[in-house]
């Protein structure tokens, strides 16, 4: 047996060159980019939408991209709102990689943004390995998914700078207690922050953008 | 269930290789390291190799995994070393908290989100008599 050692290239590692691309291309545009991640049905949609509107009466302008396996339901959404919006086909792949969003970001309107949420697909394990080039991560949980999702998915809480505990009005309706969710949250990610959310209503959006650095 | 697209990544990464360079035998092991960070089942990895290196010159070759712990560097105290790991009961998996186990400040990662081919275990071909 004869063994061979050395770098063959590590396939992570290109992606977080793209995503590095991504991120300078938007720098120098002045944009300041959001992943918004989390299950399907979480409120990420809705409540990029919330935040937009209230970017707006501070005189910002916000566009979304939308990423989905399969459709254009959130960018319809997007563009009914008034955002400038882009949809993106994952065609099956469970998440969004900086590659996709690379060619999404040649297409995308960036002379009419200076902020921009990639909205990923509705999953909550694939899409942490790849990096996409924004400033930050955000994670939208719902109370109807139950109080036990960041220990289901505790890596991906792990490395996510901001969660959004969403449709608390609804809360006591389902059983669920949002501060336990919070509190592991802040075992696996202690530098962390979590905002108490409610996109329908408007509750928390203020807190969540002054999360998110706005 | 991203193991197939990249144990795709890593496979033509490979197979480049190879076309570039002579080797004196038929690759029986790949080994690849895996960082604590990914999310990532070995198991699925390992399936996905299998069946996409059916019917090329890697058929037959095994994956071998090597986990990568995580480590960190503190920008605040200086510290660089192993990650805390957080180990609650019920959780069954430790995860790796990217908090400075000296100071408790924000961390940079240094290394647990790697998946790179590392190294190949050759079996050589007989030379004829």
């Amino acid at each position: 047996m004869h063994d061979i050692t050395g770098s063959f290239g590590d396939v992570i590692q290109k992606q977080l060159e793209l995503a590095a691309q991504n991120y300078e291309l938007l720098k120098k545009r002045g944009i300041r980019a959001v992943n918004v991640m989390g299950a399907i049905g979480s409120g990420k949609t809705e409540l990029i939408i919330r935040m937009a509107e209230k970017l707006r009466e501070r005189g910002l302008k916000v566009g979304a991209i939308a990423g989905d396996v399969a459709g254009d339901d959130d960018y319809q959404r997007f563009r009914a709102a008034g955002l400038p919006a882009l949809q993106i086909n994952t065609g099956d792949q469970c998440h969004l990689d900086a590659h996709q969003v690379g060619h999404a970001l040649e297409d995308f309107p960036l002379d009419q943004v200076n902020v921009l949420f990639i909205e990923n697909v509705g999953n909550l394990v694939c899409p942490a390995d790849f990096p996409l080039g924004t400033d930050l991560d955000l994670v939208v949980i719902s109370v109807t998914e139950g109080d036990d999702m960041v220990r289901k998915h505790p890596k991906m809480f792990a490395q996510t700078d901001v969660v959004a505990i969403n449709k608390v009005d609804l809360a006591a309706f389902v059983g669920v207690d949002p501060e336990r969710i919070a509190a592991d949250y802040k075992k696996v990610n202690p530098h962390g922050k979590v905002v108490f959310t409610s996109a329908k209503s408007g509750k928390g959006v203020e807190e969540l953008l002054s999360a998110l650095g706005f | 269930m991203h193991e197939y697209s990249l144990a795709q990544s890593l496979l033509l990464g490979l197979q480049e290789y190879l076309q570039k360079n002579s080797l004196p035998g038929r690759v029986v092991k790949v080994h690849v390291q895996k960082g604590e960070l990914l999310t990532l089942s070995e198991w699925a990895l390992k399936e996905a190799w299998r069946i996409l290196t059916e019917e090329t010159e890697l058929s037959g070759s095994e994956l071998v995994l090597e986990s990568v712990p995580v480590r960190v560097r503190c920008p605040s105290c200086g510290y660089e070393g192993q990650a805390r790991y957080l180990v609650e009961e019920g959780w069954h998996i430790s995860i790796p908290v990217l908090s400075c186990p000296r100071c408790g400040s924000p961390v940079e990662i240094v290394s647990g989100k790697e998946l790179a081919i590392v190294g190949l275990s050759i079996e050589e071909t007989p030379t004829p008599a």
